[in-house]
């Protein structure tokens, strides 16, 4: 339209209009402008098992982990094993993970670790439960920072009954429970790219 | 609660505390007497979002796409950047974030309080705005992922009339209001959450969602770009700031002779054509058109704004809380029977029904306010395109409809045209 | 001009593309069909929650000892339901590839098809520039018609969508109450309550029969004196025998010279007022029209029905609420004052928790599956003055004990057993001790409070203050005999129950110890009130029994009602008054008894 010669009103114009916009956009960001990320608040959290089912990614970026120093290493961890069960091992008919993902390590006399295998959890929240209803409360759902692709609107926090999702300080990614924040601190993944999840049998022990 | 107490056998004294209750600690925490350390948590850092690396990459593929319109005027070489943009910006970044979808998050910085935009995003958002202020629409000619995937598919594009064009491009206004609404009002990203593409790059998504993709694309293989059209909130400023561009592309690369070969060839009813001074007529029939509607669309903005406040029922709707306070009332009065997760969650949670109630006729008050300036808004853009066609304009030959248009460069094969030698 | 590259033909590439195009869209349809189909799978194998595996379990827990036989099931099916859940995820990620490869292959060679055969450009018959000039016109009418449409479309969904909430926002009671003043439909309202009504004190409360076992719902009367001979059958010391209309698991209550009880079928619900000297029917009121009542019964039990909870006297009104939460307020002459519907109670059996009344307040428990809450209500007007959210279901009725900490208002719950402030509505305490569907309703005497409920254990708790706060202490337990619809009543030393099967049970209040109980005959519905050191307890056979109130058993009479009973009788200065099945007896002591 117009042959670009010298500036004239309209350049004048677009060049203000332009300079207003990234100004007005940049004052609209204010000091607010850290980079944020979606974690799910525990204290809010009701179990409702969305989580698992709800993301966006097959299986959900959402885990559970233990927190070890709040964590009773329970023989009879509510947890772990289903109500009433009679065993205390990893058969089907006693273990209350659908998927086997919690690891039952014995330490010492009565005490038992249990470690919650990422790679096969899937976030359902039962153990989390459980370990509420009965137990210390030590296992709590938590975003995997390293699998959450971040999404604009998380699908699961839309679907969240009981409004635990919000966007956190993306250097302060996790929402701890309260405790010793000795066994809370951050690492560096080592692994970029989780491990798909695999069917790994339980062992057949009785 | 009640079904973890059912699981329970009887007999079994291990009674559940109320999950109000905050949880103690019931076992204390192990005193080992073996030389056990007690192992981190594994928490890894989030994937980092590259935000700095995707918005010049934006940047890039910006000039890039701005490059191929103007100087090589390649037809062939915009479609290789869309699937490049496809591949990137779609299947390898997942969709998020993407421009049009940063527009919430800026609406988000200036409505509500406490909430910010990051750098990155901003500059999402800014960029293919500037460009389309200096070069028009070269982001949606091959930078977008949602153009993109639409413009791979557009194989058999029919055209359909201008009219039926114009009209069902009101949808992107309405589309529009309801996301800016949406933000204002906390209800939601409804852009994100009515992406019809993301799933696709992401390979998972909703079924429901994953089937409207499937099914606009399937459109989309004979009526070009739909969601752009009719749809792509972001599209009404692209194309505001397009139609002042200070360079557009031009169809002949210099003066046209009208030889009338590409007036099929734009699937979008983005070539104006020429239209001979006899047809235009009286001026004055027009001039006449535009005062009428000059006067009358105070009353028109008036009664769409009125209508909007009147909606704010429906609207607000859209809020989850209020949407939650109605179904604890239908099933409190007996209307419904069946209670569904989200009340379950709720009438064990500590607010009362009297709180939600009272938050939700508050929610109600922000979506009247809403509602009327989106209902005026409408208004307003619809006077404005009446306006806009009250007159025909005396047109010579054919150029691009600068608003409109997309630059994806399918004209350019049409026109026999050669390009003048260059003066240095 | 136009031998452009773009524009060559090519009849082999054209034939090539088009028969790719087909194959490729065929198979991608396929895939696609095959991708819902496993989608629709998956949704049907819950990995988390297998229902088959759950029975299983739950089965293989109730087994009295190990059954390897049946673990092992549980592993096989365990795993190969994981299986087949992994399968199906791992297809339907495959299949999306596969979708994926398909569709752009289509693509790229339907691309191709078009490409090769293109045709030059045709021009038009019509002048371009008239249709160009035409669309302005077009566009404008079609314009104009959307803007109409979405105005009409506004319109109809603003008008069309209605706001259960807002209809409520202006009446002070809770959203699915509605004021009287103010019905939602548009109806006048009933009458304006009198402000100012005298209330009456706990002296007055306890010597009239104000509620549901009498005083405070404490089962125990004022009056020492109570019939022990008379005859149904000859109608021996049977003052008077009235019929009562509809049907109701409700007791009587009493208020000075008047007796309340109410009825209900699936249709029709009626107050009875009667004088308690004569039997004659004073007043009887059908109650219909209710703002927001008239709701559609919900479904009921048999033994539960349409008026199970009793109603309660106080204040110079009397109250009662129906199955399908209508509650409402008459002054003692049968006018009505208000009412309002307090929801439909959702509860399995039907709504059975009484009604109770103190100060200025009426309570209703309202322990249902969804916003379980109690609710205390103004007796002058029906608004609600505070409210309590509750957590579970539960059929009991609240308990009204005068306590050395003051007045407490005591709920048995589905786990919990709560008291709270009865004029301020805050939680005092709460005690985990019951489980199950808990029909009894608690009790109190000299400072413990006593719980029990089938399928739970009796609870004795007792109340100490040691700080500011008052702390449940809980003094012991048992659970060899248990209550199932019938409350336990207390006498200070002792507790009395009455069981489902028949059982007749005394333990000691300070240990929990049995000291006795007998195997009466039929179960006990109906719950046994102290009167002096007597016991007077009526079973679902119609037999009433008259059990001295000591730590040894002794049957001091038993009486055939003639019908069976289900409520438990009000005892006035001497007399005694029994409802039936279908009647009403006023039993009246014999002048040498």
């Amino acid at each position: 339209m117009s042959e670009g010669h010298g500036i004239d009103r309209r350049d004048f114009m677009r060049g203000a209009a332009a300079a207003a916009f990234v100004g007005g956009a940049y004052a609209a960001v204010g000091d607010k402008g850290e980079e944020m990320v979606w974690q799910l608040d525990p204290n809010k959290c009701t179990q409702c098992g969305r989580c698992s089912t709800h993301c966006v990614l097959n299986p959900s970026a959402v885990k559970c982990m233990n927190q070890f120093n709040i964590c009773g290493y329970c023989d009879l961890c509510f947890g772990y094993l289903q109500p009433g069960s009679r065993g205390r091992d990893t058969g089907a008919e006693n273990e209350l993970c659908p998927t086997a993902a919690i690891k039952r390590t014995y330490i010492e006399d009565p005490y038992y670790e249990y470690v919650i295998e990422e790679e096969k959890c899937i976030g359902c929240a039962k153990c989390v439960k459980a370990c509420l209803v009965f137990g210390n409360a030590s296992f709590y759902l938590q975003i995997r920072q390293d699998i959450c692709i971040n999404c604009n609107e998380c699908s699961i926090a839309k679907a969240c009954p009981s409004d635990s999702f919000k966007r956190v300080p993306k250097l302060q990614p996790y929402i701890y429970l309260t405790g010793d924040v000795s066994t809370t601190k951050s690492q560096p993944s080592s692994d970029p790219n989780p491990p798909q999840t695999t069917l790994g049998p339980r062992s057949e022990n009785s | 609660m009640k079904t973890v107490r059912s699981l329970l056998v009887v007999g079994l004294f291990l009674l559940p505390a109320m999950l109000s209750v905050a949880a103690e600690m019931r076992f204390p925490p192990p005193d080992f007497q073996t030389d056990y350390k007690i192992p981190d948590l594994n928490s890894p850092a989030p994937v980092s979002s590259n935000g700095t690396r995707d918005a010049i990459i934006l940047f890039i593929a910006l000039s890039v796409t701005t490059w191929m319109v103007f100087k090589a005027r390649s037809r062939r070489g915009l479609f290789i950047i869309s699937i490049f943009s496809l591949a990137y910006f779609g299947f390898y970044r997942t969709g998020c974030i993407c421009p049009v979808g940063s527009t919430q998050n800026v609406m988000a910085a200036v409505f509500l309080p406490d909430v910010g935009v990051s750098v990155a995003v901003l500059s999402f958002f800014v960029m293919p705005l500037l460009f389309s202020l200096f070069f028009g629409r070269v982001f949606c000619a091959s930078v977008c992922p949602l153009g993109a995937i639409q413009e791979l598919v557009a194989i058999a594009p029919i055209r359909i009339s201008p009219a039926l064009d114009r009209t069902l491009g009101l949808g992107r206004y309405v589309y529009l209001g309801l996301a800016v609404l949406g933000v204002a009002t906390g209800s939601g990203f409804f852009i994100c959450r009515w992406d019809p593409f993301v799933g696709i790059y992401r390979m998972g998504h909703s079924f429901g969602m994953l089937l409207a993709g499937g099914a606009i694309l399937t459109l989309g293989i004979f009526v070009a770009r739909p969601y752009c059209r009719f749809l792509c909130p972001y599209g009404i400023m692209l194309g505001w700031m397009s139609r002042f561009s200070k360079w557009h592309l031009d169809i002949p690369p210099s003066p046209c002779v009208k030889c009338r070969l590409c007036e099929n060839s734009c699937p979008y009813n983005a070539i104006n054509m020429p239209i001979p001074s006899h047809l235009v007529g009286d001026p004055e029939a027009g001039k006449r058109r535009i005062r009428r509607l000059v006067y009358v669309s105070p009353l028109i903005i008036a009664v769409g704004a009125t209508l909007g406040y009147l909606s704010y029922e429906p609207l607000s709707r859209m809020h989850p809380k209020v949407a939650l306070s109605e179904r604890i009332a239908a099933e409190n009065i007996g209307k419904l029977t069946t209670d569904t997760l989200e009340t379950r969650t709720f009438r064990a949670g500590k607010q009362t029904v009297d709180e939600l109630n009272a938050q939700a006729v508050q929610i109600r008050e922000y979506f009247k306010t809403g509602g009327a300036w989106f209902g005026g808004f409408l208004a307003l853009i619809i006077c404005l395109k009446l306006i806009g066609l009250s007159t025909a304009p005396k047109r010579d030959i054919y150029t691009p409809n600068k608003e409109t248009c997309f630059s994806c460069g399918r004209c350019y094969p049409y026109c026999p045209v050669e390009p003048l030698p260059k003066r240095s | 001009m136009l031998e452009k590259k773009e524009f060559e033909t090519n009849d082999f590439l054209w034939r090539l593309s088009s028969a790719v195009a087909v194959v490729s869209g065929l198979f991608s349809l396929i895939v696609f069909l095959l991708l819902i189909f496993n989608y629709v799978q998956i949704r049907n194998i819950d990995p988390i929650d297998n229902l088959l595996i759950t029975q299983m379990r739950q089965e293989y827990a109730s087994l009295p000892e190990k059954d390897d036989a049946l673990a092992q099931r549980i592993r096989d099916l365990d795993l190969l339901n994981r299986k087949a859940f992994f399968t199906s995820q791992h297809h339907l990620r495959t299949g999306a590839v596969l979708l994926f490869i398909g569709v752009s292959i289509f693509m790229i060679s339907f691309k191709g098809a078009f490409r090769w055969k293109r045709e030059l450009p045709k021009l038009d018959e019509t002048p371009t520039a008239d249709k160009e000039f035409l669309a302005f016109a077009q566009s404008r009418q079609l314009i104009t018609w959307a803007g109409v449409g979405i105005l009409a479309l506004g319109m109809a969904s603003a008008l069309l969508t209605e706001s259960l909430v807002m209809k409520n926002a202006n009446a002070s009671v809770a959203p699915e109450g509605g004021d009287a003043a103010k019905a939602g439909d548009g109806k006048e309202p009933i009458q304006v309550a009198k402000a100012e009504i005298a209330l009456p004190t706990w002296d007055s409360m306890e010597k009239n029969w104000p509620s549901f076992r009498g005083p405070g719902s404490l089962a125990t009367a004022h009056f020492t004196t109570a019939p022990v001979d008379w005859d149904i059958a000859t109608g021996s010391g049977v003052r008077w025998k009235v019929e009562i209309p509809l049907p109701g698991a409700n007791s009587p209550v009493i208020w000075e010279n008047k007796l309340f009880v109410s009825g209900a079928d699936k249709d029709k619900r009626e107050i009875y007022c009667f004088d308690i000297n004569e039997g004659k029917v004073l007043w009887s009121k059908t109650v219909e029209d209710l703002p927001g009542g008239s709701q559609a019964p919900p479904k009921v039990s048999e033994d539960t029905g349409y008026a199970a909870p009793s109603m309660v006297a106080h204040g110079g009104r009397v109250f009662a609420i129906f199955a399908e939460g209508d509650l409402v307020a008459y002054d003692l002459d049968g006018n009505r004052l208000w009412g309002i519907n307090v929801g439909v109670p959702q509860n399995h059996y039907g709504h059975s928790s009484s009604l109770l009344a103190y100060d200025k307040f009426l309570y209703v428990q309202l322990d249902q599956k969804v916003d379980p809450k109690l609710m205390a209500l103004d007796v002058a007007t029906g608004k609600q003055l505070w409210m309590a959210k509750r957590s579970t279901i539960s059929w009991a009725s609240p308990i009204l004990a005068q306590t050395d900490f003051g007045p407490q208002l005591i709920l048995n719950s589905e786990e919990t057993v709560d008291a709270y402030d009865p004029i301020t509505g805050t939680q005092l305490w709460s005690q985990v001790c019951l489980s199950g569907e808990v029909a009894p309703s608690p009790c109190y005497k000299n400072g413990i409070v006593f719980a029990a409920n089938e399928y739970a254990v009796a609870t004795a708790i007792q109340l100490e203050k040691p700080g500011d706060a008052i702390e449940p202490k809980v003094l012991w337990e048992y659970d060899e005999y248990l209550p199932e619809v019938a409350s336990p009543v207390g006498d200070g030393e002792r507790f009395y129950f009455g069981t489902s099967g028949g059982t007749l049970v005394c333990l000691n209040a300070k240990t929990g110890e049995k000291l006795w109980s007998e195997d009466m005959s039929d179960g006990f519905y109906s719950s046994p009130v102290l009167v002096g050191d007597r016991i007077y307890v009526a079973d679902t056979g119609g037999k009433m029994y008259i059990v001295k109130a000591s730590s040894t058993f002794e049957l001091i009479a038993t009486r055939d009602m003639g019908e069976q009973v289900f409520a438990t009788p009000a005892f006035m200065d001497g007399r005694m008054y029994v409802r039936t099945q279908k009647h009403l007896y006023c039993i009246e002591q014999k002048a040498n008894a």
